[in-house]
This record gives structure tokens, sequence and C-alpha cells, in this order.
């Protein structure tokens, strides 16, 4: 079996609920295994490079500070005293984790708002057991039996009926390299009660040396209530050589609504994969996403739109900017059940591919069991236009500037959609 | 006083998808004149304009070509812009999601940077760029549009002449900036380029109507045919090609 299964010392071992949910985690994870090639599911992004078993767990008391590394070189030293990120021009309710560990906590919140960290929810808030591990297939995704298998680390997020959030709740992670070969899991849980409003970015970020290598399992369980809307936004900047997997699974009531929009950029291996379950009538999900990416890295978008009821209606838009030996996947499903008629569900696909070597795998999947349904999926790929770059450049912009302005056109209808100003211009310029 | 070269072409070759176009090409042209160029379609009239320009497949063979006194053909297509070399293309491309003034920002800051002049501060570049366009009929809401995406065919010609006006080159091929107007855009896209002209700066008009000559007058004519020039003259020569056209120089194939 994979060395991801480590003996660990984890909160709350004595709560009977929650060692089975971990034992259950534990089992379809054993029962699965790590993808291969041949999982259907993971057709296109091979994660062999999980296969080792150097990959090491912390328990919580480890990783305080810097003086638990190996730092014996100098410049491993140097980088471990800048250990801050850089802080994020965006208002918001800060919650940080460093090396997949909860730090400190946000600031005061409105009424009707709280957040708790996921073992202060489990002793205190008998509420978190209707949430936690109830919509994550954990035997169809076995990244997510393996965070089940751990939960510990993360947070709760609630917000009662009717309450509208003025500003965005801000997760920030950031892994600094002095661990070696750190790997973590996250387990987020967010609730939009009815009528309700929440918007949240998730960032992941590291700092130290840049080629560093560990190993982030993400999970977050959204639910989203009647007339709820919950914009979801996330910027993936891992280190070169790390490994990032992220799943979001949501559940949308009635009217209710999910936006997202994840950018990635980071990582040697990346999934972010979202499935959305819109459960009842006129319930929408729009589900988009960037990938910029050089070097050897590959970089995976999985979407499964499931909708299973009457008028709901979902959009996807992906672009991706492919250079060097880079790898770029997108497989997106679109599922109508058989009662989910007068529904409406979009995809499109673009991607732009900077060099030969670059590589795009494209997986369009509709599933439609209704009639009376309005659906379509595109997908194309090209180049950056020679004569709109020769334009710049005979205007007296340098080629690579001409290209960088280009890229940020190709992917200006993505911004756009963004309705949260500050986080729009911070992540244009991420990009 | 001898006038000083600014555009020195000798013998220039050059191949387009393997298809040689510009067959021993020689021009001089000096500090403040105005040089026309006429000729048949498919004479090799823009692709001359594009070789100057450096872009990419327009393969020189042979020959040479001096820009104040350098060599023209060893500069990247951005360095030559910022020496101060510009086209007014016959058909602009569209570029859509980048704005007029977002596009014209970099192109006036990265010329500025290579004459060692501070970048414009964007209040300072709007203004200049709104009282410019103004001149031109250019509207502030054509200039938040993205790059001649849905203009028509005049407005097009005027951006590229607003272009003109605020990089300030000097050395511009005007390629066929005429095509496409109306008689009053004619007149307004004229003033704009005469404006700008002086005794330091030259120009290369390439046009197939005497009318835009009327306007931009020039002090030399050349007849283009196949690669090469064939007959240059005064701007009384417009005139005669005008009745005469081009029989006289095509070869018959
Ligand atoms: N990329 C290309 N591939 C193949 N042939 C080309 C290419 N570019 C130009 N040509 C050919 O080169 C010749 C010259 O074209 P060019 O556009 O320079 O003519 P022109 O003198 O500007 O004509 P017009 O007056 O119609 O604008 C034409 O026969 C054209 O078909
Ligand atoms: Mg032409």
């Amino acid at each position: 079996m994979s060395g991801l299964l480590q003996e660990i010392k984890l909160f709350g071992d004595n709560i009977p609920w929650l060692e089975a949910l971990r034992e259950k985690g534990k089992e379809a994870f054993m029962t699965q295994g790590l993808p291969t090639a041949k999982t259907e599911a993971w057709k296109y992004t091979r994660p062999r490079d999980l296969q080792t078993d150097d990959f090491v767990m912390y328990e919580n008391e480890d990783t305080e500070e810097c003086n638990h590394c190996s730092c014996e070189e100098e410049e491993k030293k140097d980088a471990c005293h800048h250990r801050e990120i850089k802080n994020i021009p965006i208002e918001g309710y800060e919650i940080n984790f460093y090396n997949g560990k909860l730090q400190h906590n946000h600031s005061e919140l409105p009424k009707g708002v709280f957040i708790q960290s996921l073992p202060e929810a489990i002793i205190y808030n008998d509420e978190i057991k209707h949430y936690l591990g109830k919509i994550v297939d954990i035997n169809n995704y076995p990244f997510a039996a393996l965070n089940t298998a751990y939960i510990e680390e993360g947070v709760f997020i609630h917000i009662d009926k009717g309450i509208k959030l003025d500003k965005p709740i801000i997760l920030i992670n950031h892994t600094h390299s002095c661990h070696e070969n750190l790997y973590y899991n996250i387990r987020n849980v967010i609730v939009a009660e009815k009528d309700s409003s929440l918007e949240f970015l998730e960032v992941y970020k590291y700092s130290g040396i840049e080629k560093s290598r560990y190993f982030a399992n993400i999970v977050n369980e959204i639910y989203i209530g009647r007339n709820a809307k919950i914009k979801h936004y996330k910027l993936q900047e891992e280190a070169f050589k790390a490994v990032h997997i992220a799943l979001s699974q949501v559940k949308v009531k009635e009217g209710g609504e999910y936006k997202s929009f994840c950018m990635q950029k980071g990582a040697n291996l990346a999934r972010n994969e979202t499935k959305v379950q819109l459960t009842e009538e006129k319930a929408k999900a729009e589900v988009n996403a960037a990938y910029l990416m050089n070097g050897w890295a590959t970089i995976d978008t999985t979407t499964d739109i499931e909708h299973l009821s009457p008028e709901t209606c979902s959009n996807q838009l992906v672009k991706g900017i492919v250079g060097g030996d880079a790898k770029g996947v997108f497989q997106g499903k679109i599922h109508i059940a058989p009662d989910a008629v007068k529904t409406e569900g979009h995809q499109l696909h673009k991607a732009l591919l900077l060099s030969d070597r670059a590589e795009i795998d494209c997986k369009p999947e509709l599933e439609i069991y209704a009639d009376d349904v309005k659906c379509s999926h595109g997908a194309a790929s090209g180049e950056l236009d020679a004569e709109q770059l020769f334009y710049m450049r005979s205007r007296g912009i340098d080629e690579d500037t001409a290209k960088q302005i280009l890229i940020e056109a190709y992917l200006e209808d993505l911004f756009s959609q963004i309705d949260n100003e500050q986080i729009r211009e911070w992540l244009r310029v991420s990009k | 006083m001898s006038k000083t070269p600014l555009l020195e072409i000798e013998d220039l070759c050059a191949k387009v998808a393997d298809k040689e176009i510009i067959k021993g090409f020689n021009l001089t042209i000096n500090e403040g004149e105005i040089h026309a160029l006429m000729g048949p379609n498919g004479a090799g009239k823009s692709t001359l304009s594009y070789v100057l320009s450096g872009k990419q497949g327009y393969e020189v063979t042979s020959g040479k070509v001096l820009f104040k006194g350098k060599n023209l053909l060893k500069m990247s297509t951005e360095e030559r812009a910022r020496e101060g070399l510009f086209l007014i293309m016959q058909y602009p491309v569209e570029i859509p999601g980048v704005p007029v003034t977002t596009f014209l920002k970099h192109s006036v800051n990265a010329v500025r940077k290579h004459q060692n002049l501070p970048e414009l501060d964007t209040m300072d570049f709007i203004k200049m760029v709104r009282e410019e366009g103004k001149k031109l009929g250019i509207s502030n809401d054509m200039l938040k549009r993205p790059i001649n995406v849905g203009f028509s065919g005049g407005e097009k010609k005027r951006l590229e002449t607003l272009q003109l006006s605020i990089l300030k080159p000097t050395f511009a091929i005007l390629d066929e900036a005429d095509s496409g107007l109306d008689i009053d855009a004619l007149k307004v896209v004229a003033d704009g380029v005469n404006a700008e002209h002086n005794e330091h700066n030259a120009m290369l008009v390439i046009t197939h109507y005497q009318r835009l000559l009327n306007y931009i007058v020039p002090d030399y004519v050349h007849v283009f045919a196949d690669g090469h020039i064939v007959q240059s003259g005064g701007k009384e020569l417009a005139l005669e090609l005008e009745k005469t056209g081009y029989a006289q120089f095509v070869k018959e194939k």
C-alpha cells in the first residue's frame, strides 16, 4: 500500500462518530488505492509522483518553528527566514494555514456568521455532524477518502439564513519548505443557509526555496441552501515540485447559486476537481477556471455537474495557457437526470499552446437522460495570433510584453465575470 | 547643402513563402522628403513594407537597408519601431480583448523608454491621446474599445493615423492609408499626416489613387511593378498614370 496512510496521532480519537468516519475513509482508500493508468477518471493525469513512500505527515506540535527542519545548507536557512507571504490586498476575513495547520483565527465576524476550526466544531457544535463527510463520495474519490481518514485540520464556516456577508472570507494556505516532503490534508465545510450570501477565496502559496516538494490534499464540502449564493474563488500557486489535489463537492438547493473561479498556476501536479449537485429546482452553477503553466507541470481541471431537478442551469468556461513541456487537462461532465426537464448546461474549454511540446487533453462528457433541455459543449485550442503579435511589435512593444497582453486579453472574459473588484484585480495581476 | 539620407535601400531582394517578390529594389529617401509608390495589384508594395518592418516569414535574400545609417535588417520589429520606423498597415488587425488605450500606452512608453524619456503617467497619457484623437474624429468611446474590433474601414485608418501622430516616427510607410476612406475622412487623415511631417522626417506613401496625393503632396513618385521600381518622376507622374494605367509597365504573361 502507498505510504500516504501513516500512523499519526489525530485529535479526537476518543470521539466514536469521528473515528468511524475516519475508518471508513481509510477503508475506502485502501480499496481503491492510488489511481493508475487504468483509472478512467485519472486517464490523463497520472499521480505517479505519489507512489513514493517519502511523504511525511507531521503531528500538530511539530510545525511551530523552523528549528525542526533539516536546514543545513545556508541557502535553505536563508529561505527559511522569509516565511511570510506578502499581504493580499483584499479586504476580508482572513484565516491562515501554515504548512497545513490552522494558525490564528480571523478578525471579528458580523452577527450570524461563524468560523470554527474543525476540532472546535467537532467538540462544541453538534451541527457539524450533519455536514462533515455527508456529500463526499469517498468510494469514487480516492484522495477524498484519504482526506477523510485524516480529518483534523480545516474550518467550519456557517452563515445563518438571510445574512449577506459584506466581505469575502479568505483562506490562505501557506506552505513553507522547512519540512522535506511534507504531506497534509485540509478539510473545510462551508454552509450557507437559506437566502444568505457569502464570498470566499482560497489562496495556496509557498515560501522558501522553490524546489520544495510537498503534497497538499484539500477537500471542501459546500452546502448552499434555498436562494442562497456562494461565490468561490481560488488561486493555486504552489511550489513547482509540489502536488496539489483538491476536491470541492457542492450541493445546491432550490434557487441557490454556486459561482466559482479557480486559477491554477503552480505545482508539478495539480488537480482541481469540482462536483456540483443541483438537487432542487432552479439551482444554478457557474464553474469557471483558468490554468497557466510552463515547465513540466501537469494541471488538471475536472468538473462534474449533476442536474437533478427541473430548470436547473449550469455554465462552465475553462481556459488554459500552456507552454514548455507542460500538459493541461480538462475533463468536464454534465449529467442531466431524467426528471431534470427545462434544464440548461453549457460548457466551453479553450486553450492556447505556447510551445510545440505543450499538450492539451480535453474530455467533455454529456449524459442527458431528460427531454426538453438545452446543452452545449465546445473546445478549441490554438496558438497566439502571429498577425496580432506583429502588429503590436511594429508599434514598439517587445515580444514578451505583446504575448502577455494577448494572454490577458484571452483570459479577459473570465476576469470580467468576477464581481468582487479587489479579487478581480488581484487575480488579474497574479496571472 | 546636401541632404541627409534617412532610408537607403540597395538591391533588395526578398521572398515570401518561397516566392521571390521583391527583386532588386533600390531607393534612397532623404530627410524631409515624401515619396509616393504606385503600382498594380500584387506588385509587392505591401510585401516591401513588411520586409522593412521585419515581419516574420519575409525573408531577405540579398541587398541592404540602412536606416539613419544603421543596418535595419539586423533589428527586430520592435527595435525598428523604437528607432522611429512606422507602418500604417493596409489591413490593420483586430485584437479582441485589448483596449486601444491600454495598447497605446504600452506602445508610447516602449518608444519613450528607448529614447530615454520618462514614461508618461496615466492621466497625462489619457489627456494627450484624447486631444490627438479629437483632431482625427476619434471619440473617447472608441479609445476604450478593443483594437480595431468592429471598427469601420475608415475608423481603422484613423486609428492608424492616431498612432502615427502620437509615436512621431522619423520614417513612416503609409500602405493605402486612403483605402476605405470617404472624402471627408480622407482629408482628416491627410491633415493628420501632414501635421506630423517636417524637415527631419520622411514618408513613403503607397497608394492607388492620385486623389490622396492632392493632399499629401509627394516630392517623388515611383512606379513599382514586378518587384522593383520601373519609373520615377515628380508628382505629375501620378497624374499621368491616372490616364495611362500600368499597362506599359506590366510584362505580358
Ligand atoms: N504570405 C504569402 N504567401 C504567398 N504569397 C504571398 C504572401 N504574401 C504576399 N504574397 C504574394 O506576393 C505578391 C505581392 O503581394 P503584395 O500584397 O505585396 O502586393 P501589393 O503590391 O501590395 O498589392 P495591392 O495593391 O493589391 O495591395 C502577391 O502575388 C501575393 O499573392
Ligand atoms: Mg498592398
